[in-house]
C-alpha cells in the first residue's frame, strides 16, 4: 500500500461506531489530535535514544487510536512504527515516523481544518 | 433512560483514551457505571473492589498486560467471580489460547464491534448470576447442615465437631477445655401448658441470651430438645462453673415475654473441664456435665452443678 493510497479516514464506520454521534465523533477526533502530537512527540524520542520498545509500544498504542476512529492509513503508518520497533530498525521508525507526519496532514486536510 | 441492571459497575482498563471514552460512553448508554483506568497496575487494584464483577481489559498495558492481571486475579481467589473479557488487536490464534489460559473468560478484537460486546455482555451476566446463584446455595447448605433451624445455634452434629477438635487444640496447647450442659427446668410443663409455639419462642430467646452472653471463640449447640452445650476454649473448670452461674442468675432474672404473656423460665447446668478427665474424649465430657447436670436437676433444679464436685466462689444455688 502507497502513502497517498486510499482515504484518509471512513468515516461512515467511524460514525456507526459511535452510533451516528457527529458531536462525540468530533470529541474523539481532538482527543486523536492531543494523542497524536503526544505519541509522535515521544517516538521522535525513543528513536533518537534507540528505544525499542517504546518505539513498538508508541506505534502500538497509536494503531488502536487510529483503528478506533477508522483512519486505516494512520493505523497503517503506526503499524509500521511498530514494526520497525519488534524489528530494531531505526530507519523503518524513521520512515514510519514520516509516513505518520504526512498521513496526518492528509487527515486535517479531509476533515477541513487548517 | 436505559434500565437498571444487576452487577452494572464495569471495569474499562486501557492505555488509549480514545477507547476508553468510546467504552465509557457506550457503557454508560446501556447502563453501566464505569470505572476506568489507563495502566495494569489501576486494573489490579480496582479488580480487588467486590462491586467490580465484570472487566474490559486491554492487552497491552503499561505495568501489567491483561494477561497478567487475569492470572493475578484468578490465582488471588477473589470472594465474588469476575468476568473477564480481553480486548485485543491480536487475533493470532497463539495469541488467543494465551488470554484465555491466563484465566480471560472471553476476548474480542479492536475496534470493538458494540452489538456483539452487548451480547458477549450478557454472556457474562448469565455467568456471575449462575455463580452467585450457586454460592448461594452452598451457604444454605452449609447453614442446614450445621445450625439448629430454630434457634439458629449449632446443631448437634456440628457442636460436638467442635468439640472433638477443640480438645484436640487444647492437648497441644495443654489448655483446659469445658463444657456447660443446661437443660430447661420444667420445659414440658411451659409446652403443655401455654403450647408449643410458645416454647419454640422461650427457646429462642434462650438461645438468644445465651449467645449474647459467652465470648466470641465459645461455641454453643443445642444438643437436644431444651438441652443445650457451651464448650469453652481455654477454660478450667472453676471459670465455668462461674459462667454457667451468671447464665443461670441472668436467665432466672428475666420474664420472657411470649404471646402477651411473661414466662419465668430457669434452666440447671453441668460443667465438666478436659483438665479434670483421665484421657478426656467429647463423649466423656458429656457424661461428666451430664453427670452433674443430673446432681443439679436432682438438688431441685435452677442450680449449677460441677463434675467433679466444686467449690466455688458462688457458693449459692452450685453443688
Amino acid at each position: 500500500m502507497t502513502a497517498d493510497s486510499g482515504i484518509p479516514m471512513n468515516k461512515a464506520e467511524a460514525l456507526d461506531r459511535v452510533g451516528g454521534d457527529e458531536a462525540f465523533l468530533r470529541e474523539l477526533l481532538d482527543m486523536y489530535a492531543a494523542e497524536y502530537a503526544e505519541k509522535t512527540g515521544a517516538m521522535e524520542n525513543a528513536i533518537r535514544a534507540a528505544d525499542f520498545r517504546a518505539i513498538r509500544d508508541l506505534g502500538h498504542g497509536l494503531k488502536g487510536s487510529s483503528a478506533n476512529l477508522s483512519l486505516p492509513q494512520l493505523q497503517d503508518a503506526a503499524f509500521d512504527m511498530e514494526t520497525a520497533g519488534l524489528e530494531k530498525d531505526l530507519e523503518g521508525a524513521l520512515k514510519a515516523l514520516n509516513r505518520l507526519g504526512h498521513e496526518y496532514r492528509r487527515l486535517k486536510d479531509y476533515l477541513g481544518t487548517p | 433512560m436505559p434500565d437498571k441492571i444487576p452487577n452494572r459497575t464495569i471495569l474499562v482498563a486501557d492505555d488509549d483514551p480514545i477507547s476508553r471514552r468510546i467504552l465509557e460512553k457506550t457503557l454508560k448508554s446501556w447502563g453501566y457505571e464505569t470505572l476506568l483506568v489507563n495502566n495494569g497496575k489501576g486494573a489490579l487494584d480496582a479488580l480487588q473492589r467486590p462491586d467490580v464483577r465484570l472487566a474490559l481489559l486491554d492487552w497491552m498495558m503499561p505495568e501489567a498486560d491483561g494477561p497478567e492481571i487475569c492470572r493475578r486475579i484468578r490465582e488471588g481467589k477473589k470472594a465474588n467471580y469476575t468476568y473477564i473479557l480481553l480486548l485485543t488487536g491480536r487475533d493470532q490464534p497463539q495469541d488467543i489460547v494465551v488470554g484465555l489460559q491466563a484465566g480471560a473468560d472471553d476476548y474480542m478484537t479492536k475496534p470493538v464491534n458494540f452489538l456483539e460486546l452487548k451480547a458477549r455482555l450478557q454472556t457474562g451476566h448469565r455467568i456471575i448470576d449462575l455463580e452467585d446463584k450457586l454460592l448461594q446455595t452452598h451457604a444454605l447448605l452449609t447453614e442446614l447442615a450445621t445450625k439448629d433451624g430454630l434457634t439458629k445455634l449449632w446443631n448437634r452434629t456440628f457442636i460436638m465437631k467442635f468439640l472433638d477438635e477443640e480438645l484436640v487444640r487444647a492437648r497441644r496447647t495443654s489448655s483446659p477445655l469445658s463444657l456447660i450442659m443446661l437443660d430447661l427446668d420444667s420445659f414440658k410443663k411451659i409446652n403443655d401448658e401455654r403450647g408449643h409455639q410458645t416454647g419454640d419462642k422461650v427457646l429462642i430467646r434462650i438461645a438468644e441470651n445465651l449467645t449474647k452472653s459467652v465470648r466470641p471463640y465459645d461455641k454453643i449447640g443445642r444438643y437436644g430438645g431444651d438441652e443445650f452445650i457451651i464448650v469453652l476454649p481455654n477454660c478450667d473448670l472453676g471459670s465455668a462453673g462461674l459462667i454457667a452461674e451468671r447464665l443461670r442468675r441472668a436467665c432466672a432474672a428475666e420474664q420472657i415475654r411470649a404471646n402477651g404473656k411473661a414466662i419465668k423460665v430457669t434452666f440447671s447446668a453441668g460443667c465438666a473441664s478436659s483438665d479434670r478427665l483421665v484421657q478426656p474424649t467429647g463423649d466423656r465430657l458429656i457424661q461428666a456435665s451430664d453427670k452433674a447436670l443430673y446432681r443439679a436437676k436432682a438438688a431441685g433444679r435452677n442450680r449449677v452443678s460441677s463434675f467433679p464436685v466444686q467449690k466455688t466462689r458462688a457458693r449459692r444455688r452450685t453443688t
